[in-house]
């Protein structure tokens, strides 16, 4: 009880959920379109990646950032053109876009830095930490909310703001109906291909995002397969959010909570491999409550 | 759609037999050499982009993998656990389950192998007999319960066999940690006693390292490819795999079928578990199964081969090839080990950009509405 008081418990758990945040939002928007994307992982690698790159060449975080958008929307790229215009298995690419980002990060770490396992500069500017003026005084709150980096701000923005536009602008309702069935959607006119490319587009530019926090926003530092699970995670998110902006920010919030809580755990005399392995128990556990619609469709199972 | 299915019967009845199986067999063979090819071109755009020669580490790869006998059977002891994972994982493709839940199920059919021949006293040819029951029974039984948890309570098999990954790397790192941790050595690594020596499987050639695991993934890749192709339960296996909505009209009953295949998919992953410990490392060590990614190796071999039996267990020969061959690589030029991974996902990416083709035809038909199974 006395731990779940902490206050620093809840201040990890929003800084250890924007990753995770920004990707299972990515993947919301695929799933909205009809498809799934496995490549999240990845996609996140390569951002994690390409945001120490673009420290290392442009001295700035802002343009890192920049930069590991503008790779990770590449590399969804080849996702969008395999699964949409090459009608492949989107699992398969997904899976094989996974291997793809892994071999390149560790190839290219290598091949840039000349350094294996990770790359640490002294040099690099992370990240800045916003300190929220009105926020930040509010005694109890403030400390939770206050002082992380814009990234996780702009992830919860984010949440609300697609929440929004899916549901309450013509552009979203689109997209909606380009996922929701495509038949219907094609015959007025709406060019669902494009849209599609475009949603996995987006995925790949959220993807880079939450890289980019992951390596810049802690600690400035690359790690290989440092995402370590968090893109498949966000799959997870996505699932038990309902594809809904807002519902795979509450699974966020229970993943990353739970993340933060096995760290904490560790101080107690349980053996840390139960606690490390506690999110992952959690979240199969939730699985029960929320089902994933399209899967059990595809079954058979429901019309 | 009716009309290309009337040309494309026309040029069969034209076509003479021999000539169009050979054509067929050949039409199966040119899309993975071609990927191979545009793979091995990724991979030299890479090597070059490192200042390294492309010839010489092509050259070095082969030494590195199929150089020497010594070499090719160390090819052949790394590609043993890729391909029983492959197979498993092929198996319940063809069914149309995503079964990524191969790591878990590797390292219970890891672990209850190790635990078998350390702790059952009985013979040691019954004990190596009983290890390897164990370990498919151990890996069969993680896979069942996503299996399970997918029909009775209608969780996402591909998530819930993701999650599973997790929760079996903890379960078994703890229990290598603490109850069944080697505590009589001095080192510090997580890991069981050692199997007793006469339960050990035995080397195909002494010297090297390839063991009689690779004979079982072999007979175990043939077998499958018979039961597949030639019985009622390969038929209905397959007929679920291409349509399950087909299928469970025909009368398949899914729930049964995803039992037994998620038993025997996972069980072929246990027994590369097991073989591996019986046949390479001789216990369980924390670690040791998951960080060579064999798993993920497997399940890339059955992608590569469509989940054709006999082809993963050619492409498994060829992603540990290229594992083996990129260790060579490493040692000998500046060109690091990872020019292999890449050459691996750059052949999938255009494996599937095939696998894209077969399927574009059905799909323009119901305008790709996006699931895919």
């Amino acid at each position: 009880m006395e731990l779940l008081l902490d206050i620093s418990l809840y201040g990890s758990t929003l800084r250890m959920i924007a990753p995770i945040l920004l990707a299972a939002l990515g993947g919301a928007i695929c799933a909205r379109v009809g498809i799934f994307n496995v490549g999240l992982e990845g996609l996140m690698l390569t951002g994690a990646f390409t945001a120490i790159v673009g420290n290392h060449l442009f001295h700035h975080p802002w343009l890192a950032v920049l930069f590991a958008a503008v790779c990770a929307g590449l590399m969804s790229l080849i996702l969008a053109c395999l699964t949409i215009s090459l009608h492949a298995n989107m699992i398969v690419v997904g899976v094989a876009l996974n291997f793809l980002a892994t071999g390149l990060t560790t190839y290219c770490l290598f091949a840039i830095f000349n350094v294996k396992g990770s790359y640490y500069d002294p040099n690099m500017t992370g990240l800045p930490k916003w300190d929220i003026p009105l926020l930040g005084d509010i005694p109890v709150i403030g400390g939770i909310l206050s002082g992380h980096s814009p990234l996780v701000y702009l992830a919860f923005a984010l949440a609300f703001a697609l929440q929004f536009w899916f549901f309450r602008t013509v552009k979203g309702f689109r997209l909606l109906a380009a996922g929701e069935h495509p038949e219907a959607a094609r015959s007025l006119g709406i060019r669902i291909d494009r849209i599609r490319y475009l949603a996995v587009l987006a995925s790949g530019v959220l993807c880079g995002l939450a890289g980019a926090q992951l390596s810049l926003g802690q600690v400035t530092q690359f790690t290989e397969g440092m995402t370590a699970g968090r893109g498949f995670i966000a799959l997870v998110a996505v699932m038990l959010g309902q594809n809904n902006p807002l519902g795979v920010m509450l699974s966020s919030l229970l993943f990353g909570f739970m993340d933060a809580l096995s760290i904490r755990l560790q101080g107690y005399a349980l053996p840390t491999q139960f606690t490390m392995a506690l999110p992952y128990v959690m979240t199969l556990a939730a699985m029960f409550f929320f089902k994933d619609r399209a899967y059990l469709r595809q079954s058979g199972r429901i019309e | 759609m009716r009309h290309t299915r009337t040309d494309r019967a026309a040029r069969t009845i034209r076509t003479a037999r021999p000539i169009r199986l050979f054509a067929d067999g050949l039409r199966g063979w040119i899309h993975p050499l071609a990927a191979l090819l545009l793979g091995l071109a990724a991979g030299a755009v890479a090597i070059v982009a490192v200042g390294g020669s492309v010839a010489e580490t092509y050259a070095e790869m082969w030494r590195g993998s199929f150089g020497s006998f010594y070499y090719t059977t160390n090819t052949l002891a790394r590609a043993t656990p890729i391909m029983l994972i492959g197979l498993g994982v092929a198996l319940a493709f063809r069914a149309g389950f995503f079964n990524l839940g191969a790591e878990g199920q590797l390292l219970f059919g890891a672990l209850a192998a190790a635990v078998t021949a350390l702790y059952l006293p009985v013979p040691p040819a019954a004990a190596m007999i009983a290890a390897l029951a164990a370990g498919v029974i151990a890996g069969g039984a993680w896979s069942l319960l996503a299996g399970w948890l997918d029909h009775r309570f209608r969780l996402n098999l591909l998530i819930s066999t993701l999650l599973l990954n997790y929760i079996a790397i903890y379960v078994c790192s703890y229990f290598v940690s603490f109850p069944l941790k080697d505590t009589t050595g001095n080192a510090a690594l997580n890991q069981t006693s050692m199997v007793d020596k006469a339960v050990w499987l035995p080397k195909l050639f002494r010297g090297m390292s390839v063991h009689a695991g690779f004979v079982i993934a072999a007979a175990a890749a043939v077998l499958l490819f018979v039961l597949l192709r030639y019985t009622v339960a390969g038929y209905r296996l397959r007929m679920h795999g291409s349509n399950p909505l087909f299928a469970i009209y025909g009368g398949v009953r899914r729930g049964r079928l995803m039992a037994w295949t998620m038993l025997a998919s996972g069980g072929f992953a246990g027994l590369a578990g097991a073989v591996e410990v019986l046949g390479t490392q001789y216990r369980y060590i924390d670690n040791a199964l998951t960080a060579p990614g064999y798993a993920w190796s497997g399940i890339m071999a059955a992608l590569l081969a469509n989940s054709h039996p006999l082809g993963t267990a050619a492409a498994a020969i060829l992603l540990a090839a290229l594992q083996t061959g990129g260790m060579g690589v490493e040692r000998n030029t500046e060109v690091p080990l990872e020019i292999a991974s890449v050459i691996q996902a750059a052949i999938i990416l255009f494996i599937s950009a095939r696998f894209a083709r077969a399927l574009f035809r059905r799909r323009k038909a119901r305008a790709a509405d996006g699931t895919a199974a």
